[in-house]
């Protein structure tokens, strides 16, 4: 999923200070996950402008935000407190967001779209309702099936390719010692698969081509 | 003078470090002479050579060419250090014909700390390729192309060193990085600072069988705050509870004393297992001299 966290409430209020009448989105997809733009959570901020003094047209949370189908099936029906708002609040990720501007536009509407939260990354929930980790990049050339399924380009800091820096310390990187070295890990794993012969290998660069903004995916 | 020469003659190669100042080094004819100037002239005529550090800790300084070059104008052997943190593929590669055509004959490539180690730790880290990829990309350039295979006008032409860490558990691990490195083009190496005399022959021990020079990293300790700070906060490196325990009962006063003392105990005992030394002096250079001499194997030509 695609983490999310709230930015603080003085930056919101700061974003909307100009707007009265607002429309809150949320997301039942990640930022559900996430806790910050699933049903609930959009009703707490749409309670919490209100009592900033803001007049809440619509609180809808579309099943997917950055599905635009999705977005534009939940705004169906809702076009007159669209067209009455003075802007849209989004509890979301980025791409949600732009899906929700893209489908402002496509109704013919101009209005501003203002995001209440920080994308944080690719996340993977490793304890059920508590924990989520970023554990890969969307590098564009998978190194998994070398690295014993445990990713270095994205959990070395340096996401180095060929080996461990010389800063990891009891197993534990020198960016953060409450986090394991990647390396130390990879290598445990691939001993204990009896596949170490895979770290004597040389990695050659990166392709970044492959990792160069903006990717699209041709779906058709 | 490439370093690799001296070890082919068997020398017992000296080596000391000096980090760059946070400024400017142009000389504004007011006799000022800049710290890292300072520092490498005590050096001199005590050991071969003096490594440049490349915005060492991730703190912001004068860049490692400019400094090694200032060195090198002085007479005094530069090994110019590059990290992989603050450039790209195209920046590295330029960086490394800058060197080349300033003079420079040993170049130490190393990964280099994460920029969140550093004074501006907002900075974007780089980490485009890694050392391994840089140490084969620079063997590749002497040889006349760039790692995208163009071929060079003049090829560069120096010595490549490399780093490795002794401390590092598993070692296994960091053993086979280091053939990896060797494979790559590593000439010789220079290993973390090492503070345990069985550590360091167990990691000697293993290394034999790669036949490549090996220099004892050695960081100066000039107080138990310091050792402590070490332990704490520089990666890589474990001073011993024994030695702080040591430096805890120095007189004040003493501490310069007791840090030649320690330094001179450890590397008779340590300093025979490998090809050289590397003092790492942190600003006590003027130490340095008096440690080789009472530790000396061999004298620098």
């Amino acid at each position: 999923m695609i983490g999310t966290a709230y930015k603080s409430t003085e930056e919101i209020f700061e974003t909307l200070k100009d707007y009265q009448k607002i429309v809150v989105t949320g997301c039942n997809g990640c930022a559900k996950v996430c806790k910050t733009g699933g049903v609930e959570q959009v009703a707490s901020v749409a309670n919490q402008l209100r009592d900033h003094g803001k007049d809440v047209l619509l609180e809808v949370t579309p099943e997917r935000t950055c599905y635009i189908n999705h977005t534009m099936t939940a705004f169906s029906g809702k076009e007159q407190e669209l067209q009455q708002s003075d802007a849209v609040l989004v509890l979301g990720c980025g791409g949600a967001l732009q899906v929700v501007r893209q489908a402002t536009e496509q109704m013919g509407l101009t209005i501003p779209v203002k995001i209440g939260l920080n994308s944080v990354g690719h996340m993977d929930t490793v304890v059920a309702g508590e924990l989520a980790i970023e554990q890969c990049q969307e590098c564009g050339d998978c190194v998994l099936n070398e690295t014993g399924g445990i990713c270095p380009v994205t959990k070395c800091a340096k996401s180095l390719l060929n080996g461990p820096c010389g800063g990891s310390k009891n197993g534990k990187c020198e960016v953060d010692p409450s986090r394991d070295c990647a390396w130390v890990l990879i290598y445990n794993r691939l001993r204990a698969l009896g596949e170490l012969d895979s770290l004597r290998e040389y990695k050659e660069p990166k392709d970044y081509r492959k990792m160069n903004k903006p990717r699209s995916l041709r779906l058709v | 003078m490439k370093i690799i020469d001296l070890f082919d003659k068997g020398t017992y190669v000296y080596t000391s470090e000096v980090g760059p100042v946070k400024g400017c080094v142009r000389d504004l004819g007011n006799g000022n002479t800049p710290a890292c100037l300072q520092e490498a002239r005590l050096l001199q005529q005590h050991v071969h050579a003096v490594n440049v550090t490349d915005n060492q800790s991730a703190v912001m300084r004068l860049g490692s060419l400019a400094a090694s070059v200032k060195l090198k104008e002085n007479g005094i052997e530069p090994i110019y250090q590059i990290t992989c943190r603050d450039r790209n593929r195209i920046a590295l590669q330029s960086e490394l014909l800058n060197a080349c055509s300033l003079g420079i004959d040993n170049v130490l490539i190393l990964t280099g700390d994460h920029t969140t180690l550093g004074d501006h730790a907002a900075a974007k880290p780089v980490f485009d390729i890694d050392s391994v990829q840089l140490l084969k990309i620079a063997k590749g350039m002497t040889q006349g192309f760039d790692m995208a295979g163009h071929e060079l006008t003049q090829a560069p032409d120096f010595c490549i060193g490399a780093v490795v860490n002794p401390n590092f558990t598993p070692l296994d691990l960091q053993l086979l990085k280091m053939e990896k490195k060797i494979q790559a083009g590593a000439q010789f190496f220079q290993t973390q600072a090492v503070y345990d005399p069985r550590l360091f022959e167990d990691f000697i021990r293993r290394v034999e069988t790669f036949r490549i020079p090996v220099q004892l990293g050695y960081v100066l300790i000039k107080s138990a705050k310091m050792a402590r700070f070490m332990n704490e906060k520089v990666a890589g490196i474990t001073v011993p509870e024994s030695w702080i325990t040591r430096l805890e009962k120095t007189p004040k006063g003493g501490a310069r004393e007791e840090c030649v003392s320690m330094a001179v105990e450890f590397l008779k005992e340590v300093g025979p297992m490998c090809q050289g030394i590397h003092f790492m002096p942190l600003g006590w250079s003027d130490l340095v001299p008096q440690i080789i001499d009472a530790t000396r194997n061999g004298s620098p030509q």
